[in-house]
């Protein structure tokens, strides 16, 4: 598929790349917030450092004066990187205001996003949040204090909903209720849950259950795919005389004792690599690997060594 | 701005002389093959010669062993329904796990309704485990479906020696190959090295015919049931008007390709290794995917560390260069490539790989653009990138320990 992005958004993505003064790459040294969202493993990964101007008695009233990132990501992602500091740096914020910022007006800064890119704004929205705790912690705010759910014990103590991505049935049900999330692709194109194995979908206590708590139930026309039975044949196998073990064991001896020592005369080997019922996969070494009559020599020589010691019906296939 | 295409395993440029071998069935011939008067006897001779060319390019198969499809993944749906329909008492598959979605995604059907199915794996360098593939095979065996070359990675399979193996263990294991990528890259002996396939696909977007032609070679004799019923076309195998032009296209690529071969495998080998050697040179942490394996000589994957794929391929066609890439955000799904996760590369580099695919008209100046701008490319996301010390030029310590561990750190 085709770009479909926005003209702000490549040109805030191309000005980044290119260095053009005015973009916001980089990293403060000794930031007064500093917050990180996704991994290299997720596929996109965001470092948000910011400066503020400190308030000589209330840290409450410090303002962001710099914001700078950096991003693995797509496209989309590093736009979006630079739209929220943009929009933070123009809007002379206090940390507790930036607060305020959300995936919505970073999609708004690009002019638009498309559905499945959504999830980079709201990349850049969390990497905000936890650059202002990260401040308020550094500062001796209480965010707790001001009514602000500071949600500390979210990610450990919940329940793993999406295992590819990390992310756990509190945050997921959260974002669903900020984001107004109303279906399975919606999550997926916003935080991404959902959006690899899939298999978190339908499973109790999956998207799907955690949608329904939220909303109630919707009416849905999702059906499960019907699983057939399985047509089991019972296999009729000639019974040998000894047992598998057995048989393997001295199909290894034999090649051991007969065969390894006649290949070794011209610098060759022998591997076995698997036996099935009567048929014994061998695979050749050394010399023997690249000789033309290796196939030859195998036939002849190992599969007759075998029928003579262990069974009459063995084959031998070269692997 | 001048396109540079290198995208050849997505689709390729139809040759001017394909499109004239098409023409007069788009124009004045355009009687439908089966009716009886005399004006439709040129466009069923023509499908009946194009059906000889094509069958005889393949190594000389007999013209009734060629099933013409509308694409590959038609043919791919064919082979392994038809199968299933036609032996319902087996239930058991065996497929690789660097699969195209074509067959990938059939396999993971047919293992919700049911079938037992083993996707064996492939090592670093995407070759297939043969040890892991003997053991995959069993009594109740029906299929074992492995592709001929990997689209993505170009790494080619020993399908002759692949499909003997499974003869050898019992010759009642239908076996097919999904020859997309190779057939008129790579000649095809049906009657020699591969006279233990059963079944064969391919379409012709790959070699420079268009898009909604495919093929299936069905030996004579392999249990195949028809997945398109209607009319008797193609001897009941396939219902549906024959795509007469698109057919008589598919036959002259064919030709072509076979007639160029000699002269354009040398030549788009050496472009390809030139481009790889002189991108391995100029940029650090970089891994050619496949690199140690028998590959395409058209295709180069390569893996860019600590950047994402989606920025790489928007500047490159900023640059008027069309190339692919395994990464998430360019897939449609938010998961990289399932071939790239199959050969474990590096969860640092999977969402950085970047796939340039050669054909005939590649010129040695594109490769020498792409070698000239591309750098540059990856040097610029990694100034972005919070796992590049940019001031250094190498990657961050804590970057550098994430190289060695290849499992997606999260519990999966």
């Amino acid at each position: 598929m085709t770009w479909n992005y926005s003209k702000k958004t490549t040109e805030l993505f191309m000005a980044a790349v290119q260095g053009k003064p005015g973009s916001h790459l980089g990293e403060i040294e000794e930031p007064d917030g500093f917050g990180e969202h996704g991994s290299i493993a997720c596929g996109d990964a965001l470092r948000f450092t910011f400066k503020v101007d400190r308030h000589p008695t209330d840290p409450k009233q410090d303002r962001i004066t710099e914001a700078r990132y950096l991003t693995f990501g797509c496209t989309s992602a590093i736009a979006a990187s630079e739209a929220l500091c943009a929009i933070i740096e123009e809007g002379d914020f206090t940390p507790i205001q930036a607060l305020e910022i959300t995936n919505s007006d970073i999609v708004d800064y690009l002019e638009g996003l498309p559905q499945a890119k959504i999830h980079c704004s709201v990349m850049g929205a969390e990497a905000l949040e936890a650059a202002v705790f990260n401040w308020a912690q550094k500062r001796g705010v209480d965010l707790a204090d001001l009514g602000i759910d500071i949600r500390r014990d979210e990610q450990e103590e919940g329940r793993l909903v999406c295992t590819c991505f990390g992310l756990t049935e509190p945050y997921i049900e959260r974002k669903i209720r900020e984001l107004q999330l109303r279906t399975i692709p919606e999550i997926t194109n916003a935080i991404k849950a959902g959006g690899a194995c899939m298999s978190c979908h339908h499973t109790p206590g999956g998207l799907q259950d955690i949608l329904t708590k939220v909303w109630g139930e919707q009416p849905t026309a999702f059906k499960e795919l019907p699983v057939l039975p399985m047509a089991r044949q019972p296999k009729a196998q000639p019974p040998r005389e000894m047992s598998p073990f057995k048989f393997a064991k001295l199909v290894e001896h034999v090649l051991e004792e007969k065969v390894r020592p006649q290949l070794a005369r011209d610098g060759g080997d022998i591997e076995l690599v698997d036996i099935k019922d009567n048929v014994v996969y061998c695979s050749m070494k050394g010399a023997c690997a690249d000789c033309i009559g290796s196939t030859r020599t195998l036939k002849m020589m190992v599969e007759q060594a075998l029928k003579d010691h262990v069974d009459e019906r063995i084959r031998v296939v070269e692997v | 701005m001048d396109i540079i295409y290198l995208d050849n395993n997505a689709t390729t440029r139809v040759a001017p002389e394909v499109v004239e071998a098409m023409m007069p069935f788009l124009t004045e011939a355009y009687f439908n093959p089966s009716s009886m008067y005399e004006a439709s006897r040129g466009p069923a001779d023509a499908i009946a010669a194009a059906r000889r060319t094509v069958a005889k390019l393949l190594g000389n198969a007999r013209a009734t062993e060629i099933l013409f499809t509308s694409c590959a993944t038609e043919s791919n749906n064919t082979a392994v329904y038809g199968t299933i329909a036609a032996r319902p008492e087996r239930r058991h598959i065996v497929t690789s796990a660097v699969e195209h979605p074509a067959i990938y995604e059939v396999a993971k059907d047919l293992a919700r309704r049911g079938f037992e199915v083993d996707f064996v794996p492939v090592d670093t360098q995407g070759r297939i485990d043969k040890g892991a593939f003997v053991r995959a095979l069993r009594p109740e065996t029906l299929l074992v479906s492995v592709m001929h070359a990997n689209n993505e990675t170009g790494v080619v399979y020993p399908i002759a020696e692949l499909s003997r193996i499974a003869k050898e263990t019992d010759p009642s294991i239908v076996f097919h190959t999904d020859a997309t990528q190779t057939v008129g890259k790579l000649p095809i002996d049906l009657r020699g090295s591969f006279q233990h396939v059963d079944l064969l696909s391919f379409s012709g977007h790959k070699l420079h015919a268009p898009k909604g032609i495919g093929a299936l070679f069905i030996r004579r004799g392999t249990p195949c049931r028809p997945f398109l019923l209607g009319g008797h076309q193609e001897d009941g195998r396939r219902g549906g008007t024959e795509n007469v032009a698109f057919i008589v296209g598919l036959a002259r690529a064919l030709e072509l390709a076979a007639g160029r071969h000699d002269a354009d495998e040398p030549r788009i080998r050496a472009q390809r290794d030139r481009l790889q050697s002189e991108l391995v040179a100029r940029i650090p942490y970089l891994e050619v995917n496949g690199g140690e394996a028998e590959r395409l000589t058209n295709t180069l994957n390569i893996a860019c560390h600590f950047i994402e794929g989606e920025g790489i391929l928007y500047q490159l066609s900023e640059h008027g260069i069309c190339a692919s890439a395994g990464s998430a955000c360019t897939s449609g799904s938010l998961e990289p490539s399932h071939v790239l996760r199959a050969m474990k590369v590096p969860f640092t580099a999977v969402h950085g790989s970047v796939r340039f695919s050669l054909s005939h008209y590649t010129t040695d100046a594109e490769i020498d653009r792409v070698i000239e701008v591309f750098p540059e490319i990856v040097a610029s996301l990694r100034r972005l990138s919070p796992y590049w010390d940019a001031a250094k030029n190498v990657p961050r310590p804590e970057a550098l320990a994430m190289l060695s561990e290849t499992e997606m750190p999260q519990a999966r």
